[in-house]
């Protein structure tokens, strides 16, 4: 079982709250305003109260309750991590306990997450993965702009639509799907196809900016406009089994039409081009999700500057300096 | 003479039926002498596929002399989303 700071906080007075970590990691993160006993054997944790177990992330402890088969015991969610954050800040983070544990993201980056704003244009089968693995990430807010429908065909590749959606607005229908992924989310949906005239506008406060449409000349106006506002675009593109991801616009970086410059818009797929697994979007939309987050946290191994060809028939990447 | 390898993606992959190619070419040959080989050898199945060109994971702005032991890769637009 597993208790969060903001409840432990609420109860602390019915729990023995049992430090198992060693004066180093005390050090780091002390538990300031909780009255704690130091584990110094199994006998320590078999008082008959209600008891708290703390290390300084709160994976050990979560798996010393079960591997122990520890009665009446509950893990912290997040360690003394979580918990010195709650307590100085009033914020619990412990949610994401397993994504701050990470040196390369930690509090800090968690904290840029929840304060960034991503646009993802186009809510099809990169659109959806790509919002799903930013809401549970813990960003912000996200901005969903589509004016299209769940058709039946779109059901084996975009996991934010169910039958129960079908001819109902995408938008709508995907607001709803990662409201129940965290609550917390602030989601605005924007019912229009994107375009020069409104794209400018409706991409000001944006952090990243997320390609997932299915056309070059939406590609093309993504770009003029990222370029222009100089907000980075994660772009995703996808071919039968394969896709390419980049990061384009950062700071004079290379954009789309440096990529594919003297494009002609009238390239058209055939139907044959046009089928994909849904696993393929999956992917690719994963990598762009991850893209952003590096982007976001600030995390110099990116994509910026680079094209990432992913084949998934043979799984094989070539990454391509621009 | 020089060898050089051909990774093939997306419309080139389908158009040729193969992943890699290996060529044996004559030395001054270059990435646009390359694509005309590549071409050829898809019939028509790339007439209307544009490519961008990358040696050695570098992409190449412009019409470069390929090198012994190359590695191309031909890059052409995806749109699917």
């Amino acid at each position: 079982m597993i208790i969060t700071p903001e409840v432990l906080n609420k109860q602390k007075n019915n729990f023995t709250i049992i430090d198992i970590r060693s004066e180093k990691e005390r050090q780091k993160f002390p538990l300031l305003g909780l009255d704690t006993i130091l584990f110094s054997d199994d006998e320590s944790i078999n008082v008959t109260k209600k008891k708290v177990l703390v290390c300084q992330y709160g994976i050990v402890t979560e798996g010393m309750i079960i591997e122990k088969k520890i009665n009446n015991a509950f893990s912290l969610l997040g360690g003394a991590q979580a918990w010195v954050e709650y307590y100085n800040d009033n914020e619990d983070l412990s949610r994401w306990a397993r994504q701050t544990v990470l040196p390369e993201i930690g509090i800090k980056g968690q904290k840029k997450l929840l304060n960034s704003q991503v646009s993802i244009i186009g809510m099809g089968g990169l659109g959806c993965p790509v919002a799903q693995s930013l809401v549970m990430a813990g960003i912000g807010k996200l901005k969903l702009i589509d004016d299209d429908f769940v058709s039946i065909s779109n059901l084996h590749r975009q996991p934010l639509y169910s039958f129960d959606d079908v001819n109902k607005k995408k938008i709508l229908a995907a607001k709803s799907k990662l409201k129940v992924l965290n609550p917390e989310v602030i989601i605005e949906t924007v019912d229009i196809f994107f375009d020069n005239k409104n794209g400018e506008e409706l991409l000001l406060k944006t952090d990243v900016i997320i390609d997932a449409t299915d056309n070059i000349k939406s590609r093309q106006r993504i770009d003029q406009i990222s370029k222009k506002l100089n907000i980075p675009t994660v772009y995703g593109a996808l071919f039968r089994f394969e896709g390419q991801v980049a990061i384009l616009n950062v700071n004079g970086s290379a954009g789309y039409k440096d990529l594919f410059p003297n494009l002609n818009t009238s390239v058209e797929d055939s139907c044959e081009d046009a089928g994909v697994l849904g696993m393929l979007p999956a992917i690719i939309g994963n990598i762009q999700a991850l893209e952003a987050i590096k982007l976001i946290v600030g995390i110099n191994k990116n994509l910026i500057g680079k094209l990432l060809m992913y084949d998934g028939m043979n799984h094989t990447m070539e990454v391509i300096e621009l | 003479m020089i060898n050089v390898k051909v990774k093939c993606f997306s419309q080139v992959k389908y158009a040729l039926g193969v992943d890699v190619l290996t060529f044996e070419l004559d030395e001054n040959t270059t990435s646009i002498d390359l694509e005309k080989i590549i071409r050829k050898k898809a019939g028509k199945k790339l007439n209307n596929v544009p490519l961008r060109i990358a040696i050695n994971q570098k992409y190449q702005k412009e019409e470069t002399i390929l090198q012994d032991a190359d590695e191309v890769v031909f890059i052409p637009p995806v749109q699917g989303g």
